[in-house]
């Protein structure tokens, strides 16, 4: 692999691990000031279960965006209930770039997400809620359109009902019809929802 | 000639939302799904105007206009929409270099007359 540029940080060979491969010896070099040993670190880490936390404390801090990809591939390997906590905690960032890669990456472990998913369908927080069903777009799982149907019957947030509907042009068979005339009634006044909801309903009877 | 518009959002029916109120008001439109997409397309067409969403995959709307705004090239002004309320959200839009930033969802009198507003008074 062609390195690109030299400087002070990068002077290890992107095809070189260095250093001890055991846990507390990669645990170190995730915090080193050398990219390359972060990344080999991040991506050594994910055979390491007890590493979730260590990664997703790296994560709120990492620059370098291959790095943080590798704590993210690590993270998904990984897969556990802290993996998925330490994701929701992105959710709640300010940090968009944090948020949408953790989307991104919930959407990869259907498993692990699958049982918090009507928590988080209920969070308090409706952008938590929008992000929720952000995740639900590629989340491979029988229960998807079930959620999206108790999401735009019972949530009172309009944007959270409206993403609901974007995806249910996607994924929604007959049994989002009703929910979906239910939903245009109950936002009479919103062209957004009249729109989305429409259009689901010409895509869902045209399938 | 009409007045070129970007629309860069992730999700498929709002971008079919934005196209359908801007080409009703007389702008012609063009599609991004996120910030890599509408770089590339604002490196090879001269827009008058991009409206962008804050969070899309691989690239926000916050990454595409702290790039694009990076660029030595003909700055078009760029309206942000976004589902997100809080004082942060405004500041950080506005910092990466948003002339605009208001709150899906959007109702078409609003998105045309902050469009027209931004791009002087006419499609």
């Amino acid at each position: 692999m062609a390195i690109v540029k030299r400087s002070k940080n990068d002077v290890v060979d992107t095809d070189e691990r260095s250093g001890a491969r055991d846990f507390p010896g990669l645990t170190a070099d995730l915090g080193d000031e050398n990219q390359v040993k972060r990344r080999w670190a991040a991506r050594d880490l994910a055979i390491y279960s007890q590493a979730a936390p260590v990664l997703i404390e790296r994560l709120f801090l990492e620059q370098d965006s291959s790095v943080r990809e590798a704590i993210l591939i690590s993270l998904t390997q990984i897969g556990d209930d802290t993996a998925v906590q330490g994701f929701i905690r992105c959710l709640r960032s300010e940090d968009a770039r944090l948020r949408n890669e953790a989307i991104d990456a919930m959407k990869n472990l259907p498993d692990a997400v699958a049982p918090i998913m009507k928590n988080l369908l209920n969070d308090v927080d409706p952008d938590v809620r929008i992000f929720s069903v952000n995740v639900l777009e590629s989340l491979r799982h029988p229960q998807v359109e079930n959620w999206l149907i108790r999401v735009i019957s019972h949530d009172e947030n309009l944007n959270v009902c409206g993403t609901a509907t974007d995806l249910l042009c996607e994924v929604g068979t007959l049994a989002a019809v009703l929910p979906l005339e239910a939903l245009k009634q109950r936002f009479p006044d919103e062209p957004y929802i009249a729109f989305a909801a429409d259009l689901a309903l010409r895509r869902i009877r045209e399938a | 000639m009409s007045r070129h518009i970007l629309v860069v959002d992730d999700a498929a029916t709002v971008r079919l939302y934005h196209r359908s109120i801007l080409e009703a008001a007389g702008f012609a439109v063009d599609e991004a799904v996120n910030g890599i997409e509408a770089l590339e397309k604002a490196f090879s067409t001269a827009y008058d105007l991009y409206l962008v969403d804050v969070n899309m995959p691989k690239l926000d709307g916050y990454g595409f206009l702290r790039e694009l705004r990076r660029q030595d090239m003909p700055q078009a002004p760029a309206l942000m929409i976004s589902t997100e309320a809080g004082s942060h959200d405004r500041s950080a839009a506005l910092i990466a270099g948003a002339n605009l930033y208001f709150l899906k969802p959007t109702r078409p009198d609003e998105l045309v007359a902050y469009c027209s507003l931004l791009l002087g008074g006419s499609a």
